[in-house]
């Protein structure tokens, strides 16, 4: 993208595309109500972003699935997503750049060097280290050299995404690729983790363009999420919470329990232990979501959700057993193999207490008899 | 790994094996010591004296009439935070899921707020059996380490419980791994202490109620 | 954890115990412990295994009731010997002695529990009756004195009379031999004494109590026999009921004394041994004889109340009317609640007419006397003892019952010397007495 646009401030470019100060202040305003910001604080926004230039953002994708870009292009408000594009200066990503092979690297390098220290880098996909790092490789090069050498020059590094967050599936185990995430990569620059599988592109829109606003990190919870949409969890902001306080659980899919739209806590729901807004900003322009489609929360936000068992186990259960949770099976083997040992260890006790019955009761006897000759 | 994780996964895993383990071992241990034979004539037939032996493992439930007066107190107590427990471990959604997952079998929840407040009845009533035993100079003699450990240990599930419920503390998963870490220790130190007289109760009663019963003695 | 030091604690003040034998203290406790552990089968386990430390026994011991002390609690009297099972042979006995979980006891704190087992209990069962565990904590409390036993730690009464009783028959020197003397009471009394019948379908014990206080009551087992016209007999070889080593808790001297009775039996090949007017004899006889002895007895055991009441229902007994105003009864707890032998006295008072008027606490649920268990004989005990008879007699006056009756000679024994010892004005009779003061003919029994 050429380089004059990184220098005009946002405000010059929305008034040279024809968008009108008040459509402007709207989207932030809305924005705004998205961070659970107060109202005036989106016209705030909206003054800061008009003066503030659009920093270069280089987006790298590693072991992904374009899941998340395909959920942040999917925005149903596609003049918000005009903004974003106009808000940021996109100069490098791989999937939707117009330019290839060595003209994208190029792009890269360009953008680095030109904004290196202001820079913000989005990456999507965790960074495969096994094996010298071949398994995901760009022009010849590993994902971890070229994260190493993008994340020196950036202000912050934005992760999208569960695998570029905490490692996501490919992380999964037995993880072949050795997958890892940014943070344990990267230790030196500011990381702003946007978990989710995929996350919601308002999330993904409403983080970068907080930084953009404040040109900070944002707060941020033990797992560096923003805490304006990672601060509760989905079961908090859940519809069907009632009927989770009432005690009433859907126990199949097809159930009354389910028919009448009851807490889904025993078909497995993680809502309890996810933080995420899906509850609140739903998906797909505010439609819906899993839940509210009767599907359980798969906890996809959260590190590791994919090793912690079953996605339609409560998560009262043991996650243990062939099925990666316990069923009944499983425990009768368990506890028949464990009970089958404490019978034999309880059968040698007593045979050690008999024996030892015997010598003492000898022993006396001898005594008795010593006394009495 | 977090910590629920490790809660639900190898604590867990550890846990049941290890009850299991020790119940069995502390059940067989005792019924494989010697059984004395019985030589004296019978004053009932054998039959009569099961039937007492079953009378006995019911009837102990309640005190006799006799007794009422100066256990009636205990006796109340008991029952009430026996009762307390077992409709919070029964009643409670997240349990019954647990629960079906162990035996495959589920039942309806009582609502969540009722199991709370039951839960924290319970715990006070707990805490007036701590306090009883404390203060009354018979079982101030009795108890030992096991008795105010198997109480600190079904209390501190409780306890830990009703943060998780109320999410009281700390955020919710680390409550939940908390009140599920508590509830392992709890399981590896049942068939240990005192909390197996969940499995004695009844044999105990019948038991010894047949051996009187076959006298023809009151049980 | 470790209660035994507690306990010393509690127990302040230190009791005084007697020992026998010339053992070393180590070897005492060794043997206490081994006494225990051995005489350990699985329903004993079970019965310790299973005790939760709840204390309700205290509320039915009329020893706590009466002093709330509560070393008295019925369990507590265990409690040196709950830890030997502990560690010999409950089901973590070996991590109990490889972690030296249980500390071993000196003899001295030992001793000290001579006063729990023996001057506090009277193995009367009542304990066992309100353990919501369904635990015969009595049964327990008989084990721990063979343990004490073991270790030359009964009670010196106790023991010197089980002794005695081993050696020669009797619990203790008589002027003249029982034999002679139970002679002597029926010529007295007029009545005939069978004596060393070589066959009889009956064979009659006598309770060494009766014969050296209540010789009345022999002359009435003698009448009583006469009037049913039964074929009976004493045996000069097997003539005392009692079992001190039942009491003193020595487990073969109990066999040893209790073998000269079946064999006598055996030998005159009677039907049925009938144990007198005393409880712990029949304890002995009735539900522990045959286990001792090895094999079951070709003969019955039954208590003279049973009996006459079995002879009543075959129209044998007659009896006539008796007038002696309202009266109670006095439960003996080996007879009743631990024997089962409650609806046999009723029956026959019911026969006699006898209005009786039942205890507070009766039947299975009746006071101990105090001086079951071999109390009695422990001088030592005799203050503690009178602190709790003191709600029985309470008890007793309440019913305003003009005639206070019971069927156990060691029972009658206790009351009389509660009598002296509080001045209290009813005389505990023996309702076989009264029996015997009311046959009817045979004229009487057709109208």
């Amino acid at each position: 993208m050429p380089e004059y646009q990184a220098r005009q401030t946002i405000g010059e470019l929305l008034d040279r595309q024809g968008i009108s100060r008040r459509a402007f202040i709207k989207y932030c305003t809305a924005m705004a109500s998205l961070m659970a910001l107060p109202p005036l604080a989106g016209r705030a926004m909206a003054e800061q972003l008009r003066a503030a230039r659009r920093p270069s953002v280089i987006y790298l994708s590693f072991q992904e699935c374009t899941g998340c870009l395909e959920s942040l292009t999917r925005s149903f408000s596609p003049s918000i997503e005009n903004m974003i594009f106009n808000v940021i200066s996109l100069d490098y990503d791989d999937t939707l750049m117009a330019a290839a092979g060595h003209r994208a690297e190029a792009a890269r390098d360009q953008a680095m060097k030109a904004n290196y220290g202001k820079y913000l880098v989005v990456v999507d996909g965790s960074v495969p280290t096994a094996d010298g790092g071949i398994y995901n490789c760009a022009a010849g090069r590993t994902a971890v050299d070229i994260l190493t050498e993008t994340a020196k020059g950036a202000a912050a590094i934005v992760c999208v995404g569960t695998c570029s967050s905490f490692g996501g599936i490919p992380f999964a185990d037995p993880n072949p690729t050795g997958a890892r995430p940014v943070s344990d990569l990267i230790g030196d620059k500011p990381i702003i983790n946007v978990s989710g599988c995929p996350p919601i592109p308002e999330v993904i829109t409403g983080t970068l363009l907080q930084f953009v606003t404040t040109g900070q990190v944002p707060d941020l919870d033990e797992h560096r999420r923003p805490k304006v949409f990672f601060g509760n969890t989905i079961h908090d902001r859940c519809y069907r919470r009632p009927f989770f306080d009432q005690g009433k659980f859907a126990k199949t899919f097809d159930d009354e329990g389910a028919r009448n739209g009851w807490c889904l806590f025993e078909l497995g729901c993680k809502g309890p232990t996810t933080y995420n807004a899906c509850a609140t900003t739903k998906w797909n322009g505010g439609t819906s979501f899993p839940i509210e489609s009767g599907h359980p929360c798969l906890g996809c936000s959260e590190p590791g959700f994919w090793d912690k068992g079953s996605f339609y186990a409560a998560l009262s259960t043991g996650t243990f057993g062939r099925a990666g949770n316990l069923t009944p099976r499983d425990a009768a083997k368990l506890g028949g193999a464990a009970a089958a040992t404490g019978i034999a260890v309880a059968a040698g006790a007593t045979a050690l207490a008999r024996h030892r019955r015997k010598v003492r009761m000898t022993d006396i006897q001898t005594a008795d008899t010593q006394k009495e000759e | 790994m977090d910590l629920l994780q490790f809660a639900r996964g190898p604590a867990l895993k550890f846990a049941l094996i290890v009850f299991c383990f020790g119940v069995l071992w502390r059940l067989t241990a005792v019924f494989l010591l010697r059984h004395e034979r019985t030589l004296s004539e019978p004053r009932h037939p054998v039959f009569r004296a099961l039937m007492g032996g079953l009378l006995a493992a019911g009837s102990r439930s309640a005190p006799h009439r006799e007794f009422i007066r100066r256990t009636g107190y205990s006796e109340a107590l008991g029952y009430s935070y026996h009762i307390g427990l077992f409709v919070v471990v029964l009643a409670f959604g997240p349990h019954i899921a647990f629960l079906k997952s162990l035996f495959g079998v589920s039942w309806p929840a009582l609502p969540n707020n009722l199991v709370t407040v039951i839960a924290a009845l319970t715990l006070t009533l707990m805490l007036a059996v701590l306090l009883r035993r404390l203060t009354h100079r018979v079982l101030r003699l009795l108890s030992n380490f096991d008795d105010y450990f198997s109480w600190f240990i079904t209390a501190l599930v409780i306890v830990t419980g009703l943060m998780a419920s109320t999410h009281f503390g700390a955020p919710y998963e680390q409550l939940l791994a908390w009140h599920i870490l508590s509830f392992d220790a709890l399981l590896v130190w049942f068939p240990f202490g005192k909390l197996m007289h969940a499995f004695y109760i009844f044999p105990s009663r019948a038991i010894n109620g047949y051996a009187l019963a076959r006298k023809g003695a009151s049980v | 954890m470790n209660t035994v030091a507690t306990a010393g604690a509690a127990a302040a003040v230190k009791t005084a115990f007697d020992r026998q034998g010339a053992l070393g203290e180590d070897a005492r406790v060794d043997r206490a412990m081994a006494g225990f552990a051995c005489d350990f089968g699985a329903l004993s386990a079970l019965r310790l295994e299973s005790c939760i430390h709840c204390g309700m026994c205290a509320d039915a011991c009329h020893f706590y009731i009466a002093t709330e002390d509560p070393q008295y609690t019925p369990i507590w009297k265990v409690e040196p010997f709950k830890q030997a099972y502990k560690r010999e042979s409950g089901p973590f006995a070996p991590l109990f002695r490889l972690f030296g979980f249980k500390r071993k006891l000196t003899a001295d704190e030992l001793g000290q529990w001579q006063h729990l087992l023996f001057d506090s209990c009277n193995l009367c069962g009542r304990c066992s009756l309100i353990c919501p565990m369904g635990i015969d904590v009595a049964a327990l409390i008989e084990q721990a004195r063979h343990a004490m036993f073991e270790a030359g730690l009964a009670p010196k009464e106790l023991y010197e009379k089980a002794a005695h009783q081993k050696r020669t028959g009797q619990p203790e020197d008589s002027a003249e031999p029982y034999r002679d003397k139970l002679l002597a009471i029926g010529r007295s009394h007029g009545v005939d004494i069978p004596l060393d019948k070589p066959e009889a379908d009956v064979m009659l014990t006598v309770p060494r109590t009766d014969i050296e206080h209540y010789p009345e009551a022999v002359a009435a087992l003698a009448r009583v026999m006469s009037h049913m016209n039964v074929s009976c007999t004493f045996r000069s070889d097997g003539l005392v009921a009692e079992n001190y080593a039942y009491y003193a808790g020595g487990r073969e001297w109990q066999r040893d004394i209790s073998r000269r009775l079946i064999e006598q039996a055996l030998a005159c090949k009677v039907k049925v041994l009938i144990v007198p007017e005393c409880g712990h004899a029949y304890s002995a006889l009735r539900w522990e004889a045959a286990e001792l002895y090895g094999r079951p007895l070709p003969f019955k055991v039954r208590h003279i109340t049973e009996y006459l009441a079995a002879q009543l229902d075959a129209g044998k007994l007659r009896l006539r009317q008796a007038a002696n105003g309202v009266s109670t009864f006095h439960d003996p707890c080996q007879l009743v609640r631990k024997g089962g032998v409650t609806e046999s006295p009723r029956k026959l008072l019911r026969a006699m007419g006898v209005e009786l008027r039942e205890l507070d606490d009766h039947g299975a649920f009746a006071f101990c006397c105090g001086g079951g268990g071999g109390v009695l004989d422990i001088q030592r005990a005799a203050p503690l003892r009178y602190r709790a008879m003191e709600s029985k007699l309470r008890e007793v006056d309440q019913t305003g019952a003009q005639t206070f009756l019971t069927s156990c000679s060691d029972c009658r024994r206790t009351f009389d010397d509660g009598k002296r010892h509080f001045n209290w004005d009813k005389t505990p009779q023996s309702l076989l007495e009264l029996i015997a003061d009311h046959l009817g003919s045979a004229q009487e029994a057709r109208s």
